[in-house]
C-alpha cells in the first residue's frame, strides 16, 4: 500500500467543506460570526471557506464553470455586512459517515452510555441504529465494553452535583489506610480507572485519588467551592517519586512496563535485555513490577533496592506457606 | 482563467471534484475529470505530465473513499475493465444521510461525549471528522449536559497497523508473548475485530497457520506488526465485534478465583473495588478473563494476599514470588 500522500489537513478541510455547505444552505442567512461559532472556528476562517466555497461549482455540460454552475452568493451581504447567503448551490447534501468514523463514535457511545446522567434521557440503543443507518458502509469492526459505575462512584457523583464535602477512607500505594476530607472538584475516567480530583482538607492542596482504593465514602456538609486547572495527562504525573532503581528486563516486556515509565526514563538495551531507570515512590511498587513479567525482572541497582525487592518476595512465599 | 495562474489547494481540488462527481448521472471518464475539475484542469491544459496528473487522481480517489465518500465506477457496457472508457460517480443516495434520519439536542450532547472517549490516534480523527459532519445538522448543543468523558487510551503500538489492516482486508504477522510464556512466537493472522475489554484491547482474528479463531492482547503483540502483503483469509462478520465482546463477557464472569487478604490492606480494598467481586465468608470471589494475567495482578500484591484456588493460579503466583527471589539471591 502506497504512503498516504495527503497530509491529513486536507482531507479534515474537505470534511469540514462538505458539511459547512448543507449548513449554510439550511441556515439560509446566517452571520460569519455565528457561522463560525458553530463549527468552532474563527470568523477569519469562516470567511476564507465561504469564499472557497462561493468560487466553487460543477463543470457544465460543454466542461466549463460558469455562473449557471457555480455556487451563487449574496457578494454584498457577504463583503458589506458580514452575512453569508447563498441564492443557488449544485449540492446541498449532508455527508454521511464513514466505516470507521461511525465506528468510533459507536464505541465511545458503548463507553458512555452507562454514565447515570444519561443513560435514563437517551435510547442509546435507537441512537446506535441511527448511526450505523448514517453510515456510508457497515461500521469498522470495533466494541468497547461498557463503562461501569459502582457505589463509591455514584456517591462522589451525588457529592459533586450536591456540592458537598466527602470523608474518604483511603488506602495509599504504600499500603498505609488514611481519612481524608476532601471537597470534590471532577471525576476522571482513563481506561478502567476512575480518579477523583479534589481540595484534600487534611494535606490543605489540590489531590488525586483512585477510586480503586477508596474503601468508603461519608458525606458531610456543603463544600467549599474550587477550580482545578489541572488536566487529565496529569493524573499520571507521579507524585513523590524520587528514588531511581534501574531494572533489566527482557526486551520483549518493555511494553508491559508501560505504565511505570515516565517520559524521561533511561532505556539501553543490551542483547535481548534491556536496561530501564525509573523514578520510584517506594521499593513495593518493584515488587508489582517484577511480578507482573511473570518473574522476569531484575532490580540491579541501587543495592538496598535488590534487598528490597527479595525480601518483599520472602515475605509473600512466607505468608502464603504459612 | 485564474485557474491557471494560482496554486490550487489541495481540499479545494477534493471539494470541486465531489462537487463534479454528485452531479452527473451518467459518470464522468477520468480525462473528462482531468481535463475539466478545478484542480486538475490548469495542469491537463499545460500538458506536462500527464502521468503524474493520473497518480494524482488516484490518490484523490483513495482519499476521499478513506472519508466515507462512495465513488462508484461504471464500466462501459462491452468495454468492461477499459479504464480509459470508465466513469466515475457518486451516487447522491449514498453520498447523503438519509433524509428521515434526525439527532434530538440531547442524542447529539451524548454523541460529543462519545467522541470525547478517544483523545489520540485514528479513533481521535476519525470521531473528529463525524463530529464536524454532525455540525451540519445545525444543532445547538445546551452546555450543562455536557460532562466529561472517560477516556480509553489506545497506547498499544499494535493499535493503528492493525486498524488500517482490518479496513484494508491484508493479512499481518507479528510476535507473540502469550501470557505466562518466557519468549514470543511468530503468529500470521487475519485480523477481524479489535475488542476493549477489562482495560485491554484485544485482536480477535484468524491464525492462519492453525487454521482457527484466536484472541490476542494488543500489550503482548512485542515486535511491529508487518502486512504480509497477502489478502486476509478470512472477513469480519456483520457481529464480529459484538460477538467476540460477549465471548470475552462470558469468559469473565465463568473465570474466578478465590482469595484470602489481609484485612484493610491495599489488596483487601483494591480487589473489594474490581468490578464483579464477592465476598464468600471474608475471601474474595475475584473474576478475571486470563488466569496467567490474574496471576501477574494478584502477584503483585505480595504478603497481602493468599490465593485459595484453583491450584494453578496459586502455583502460577508462588512461581513469580520465587523467581523474584531466585534473581536477587
Amino acid at each position: 500500500m502506497a504512503e498516504r500522500p495527503t497530509p491529513p489537513r486536507a482531507t479534515d478541510k474537505l470534511t469540514f467543506l462538505l458539511s459547512l455547505v448543507p449548513y449554510l444552505i439550511d441556515q439560509v442567512r446566517v452571520t460569519v460570526t455565528d457561522a463560525a461559532e458553530h463549527f468552532g472556528i474563527s470568523p477569519e476562517q469562516m470567511r476564507k471557506a465561504v469564499t472557497l466555497i462561493a468560487m466553487s461549482g460543477t463543470p457544465g455540460a460543454d466542461g466549463t464553470y460558469t455562473h449557471e454552475t457555480l455556487f451563487d452568493i449574496d457578494w454584498d451581504d457577504f463583503e458589506q455586512r458580514d452575512l453569508i447567503r447563498f441564492r443557488a448551490a449544485p449540492m446541498d447534501d449532508k455527508p454521511r459517515f464513514s466505516a470507521r468514523e461511525a465506528a468510533a463514535l459507536l464505541a465511545g457511545l458503548q463507553r458512555v452510555a452507562a454514565l447515570p446522567d444519561f443513560a435514563a434521557r437517551v435510547d442509546v440503543t435507537a441512537l446506535m441504529a441511527k448511526l450505523a443507518r448514517g453510515a456510508s458502509s457497515a461500521p469498522a469492526p470495533l466494541a468497547v465494553r461498557a463503562g461501569s459505575v459502582d457505589a463509591v462512584h455514584r456517591q462522589l457523583g451525588a457529592a459533586i452535583a450536591e456540592g458537598r464535602r466527602v470523608r474518604i477512607d483511603y488506602v495509599t500505594t504504600r499500603g498505609d489506610r488514611e481519612l481524608r476530607e476532601v471537597d470534590p472538584i471532577r471525576l476522571d475516567g482513563v481506561d478502567e480507572a476512575w480518579y477523583l480530583r479534589g481540595w484534600c482538607l487534611t494535606r490543605e492542596a489540590e489531590r488525586t485519588f483512585l477510586l480503586d482504593r477508596i474503601a468508603s465514602v461519608e458525606l458531610l456538609g456543603a463544600a467549599d467551592a474550587h477550580t482545578s486547572d489541572a488536566d487529565a495527562d496529569e493524573l499520571f504525573r507521579s507524585s513523590g517519586a524520587d528514588q531511581r532503581v534501574t531494572i533489566a528486563l527482557p526486551v520483549v516486556g518493555l511494553p508491559l512496563i508501560a505504565d511505570y515509565r515516565g517520559p524521561d526514563d533511561a532505556v539501553r538495551i543490551e542483547g535481548d535485555r534491556a536496561l530501564v531507570t525509573l523514578a520510584i515512590s517506594h521499593p513495593g511498587i518493584l515488587g508489582r513490577i517484577a511480578a507482573r513479567l511473570a518473574g522476569g525482572v531484575e532490580v540491579l541497582e541501587p543495592a538496598d533496592a535488590r534487598t528490597a525487592v527479595a525480601a518483599w518476595a520472602r515475605a509473600a512465599l512466607d505468608a502464603d506457606s504459612a | 482563467m485564474a485557474d491557471s495562474v494560482r496554486k490550487v489547494p489541495v481540499e479545494e481540488r477534493l471539494f470541486s471534484l465531489v462537487l463534479a462527481l454528485l452531479a452527473t448521472e451518467q459518470g464522468l471518464t477520468k480525462a473528462e475529470i482531468l481535463s475539466t475539475v478545478t484542480g486538475y484542469a490548469a495542469r491537463y491544459e499545460q500538458g506536462g505530465d500527464r502521468a503524474s496528473l493520473e497518480r494524482q487522481f488516484e490518490r484523490d480517489k483513495e482519499d476521499l473513499r478513506d472519508l466515507g465518500v462512495p465513488l462508484e465506477t461504471v464500466d462501459e457496457r462491452g468495454a468492461e475493465g477499459d479504464t480509459k472508457l470508465q466513469r466515475y460517480r457518486i451516487p447522491p443516495s449514498r453520498y447523503q444521510l438519509p433524509d428521515d434520519l434526525e439527532f434530538s439536542a440531547e442524542e447529539y450532547a451524548l454523541l460529543t461525549l462519545a467522541a470525547q472517549v478517544w483523545r489520540e490516534g485514528s479513533l481521535s480523527t476519525d470521531s473528529r471528522r463525524a463530529l464536524t459532519k454532525l455540525q451540519s445538522l445545525g444543532l445547538r448543543i445546551d452546555d450543562d449536559v455536557i460532562g466529561f468523558a472517560p477516556t480509553i487510551r489506545t497506547r498499544d503500538a499494535a493499535y493503528e497497523p492493525l486498524s488500517a489492516a482490518i479496513d484494508r482486508g491484508q493479512q499481518v504477522s507479528f510476535d507473540y508473548l502469550k501470557p505466562g510464556q518466557p519468549s514470543a512466537e511468530r503468529r500470521l493472522v487475519s485480523p477481524l475485530a479489535l475488542v476493549y475489554h477489562e482495560g485491554r484491547w484485544h485482536l480477535h482474528a484468524h491464525d492462519d497457520r492453525a487454521d482457527a479463531a484466536r484472541t490476542f492482547l494488543l500489550r503482548r503483540i512485542v515486535s511491529v506488526v508487518e502486512s504480509t502483503g497477502s489478502p486476509a483469509t478470512h472477513r469480519p462478520g456483520a457481529d464480529e465485534p459484538v460477538h467476540v465482546l460477549a465471548e470475552l463477557e462470558a469468559l469473565w464472569q465463568s473465570t474466578i478465583a478465590t482469595v484470602a487478604t489481609r484485612p484493610g490492606s491495599e489488596a483487601d480494598v483494591v480487589l473489594r473495588n474490581r468490578p464483579g467481586t464477592t465476598d464468600v465468608d471474608g475471601r474474595l470471589a475475584v473474576h478475571a478473563t486470563d488466569l496467567d494475567i490474574l496471576a501477574d495482578e494478584l502477584a503483585a500484591f505480595g504478603a497481602d494476599v493468599r490465593v485459595i484456588e484453583p491450584a494453578a493460579v496459586r502455583d502460577a503466583v508462588r512461581a513469580r514470588w520465587q523467581s523474584v527471589v531466585q534473581a536477587h539471591g
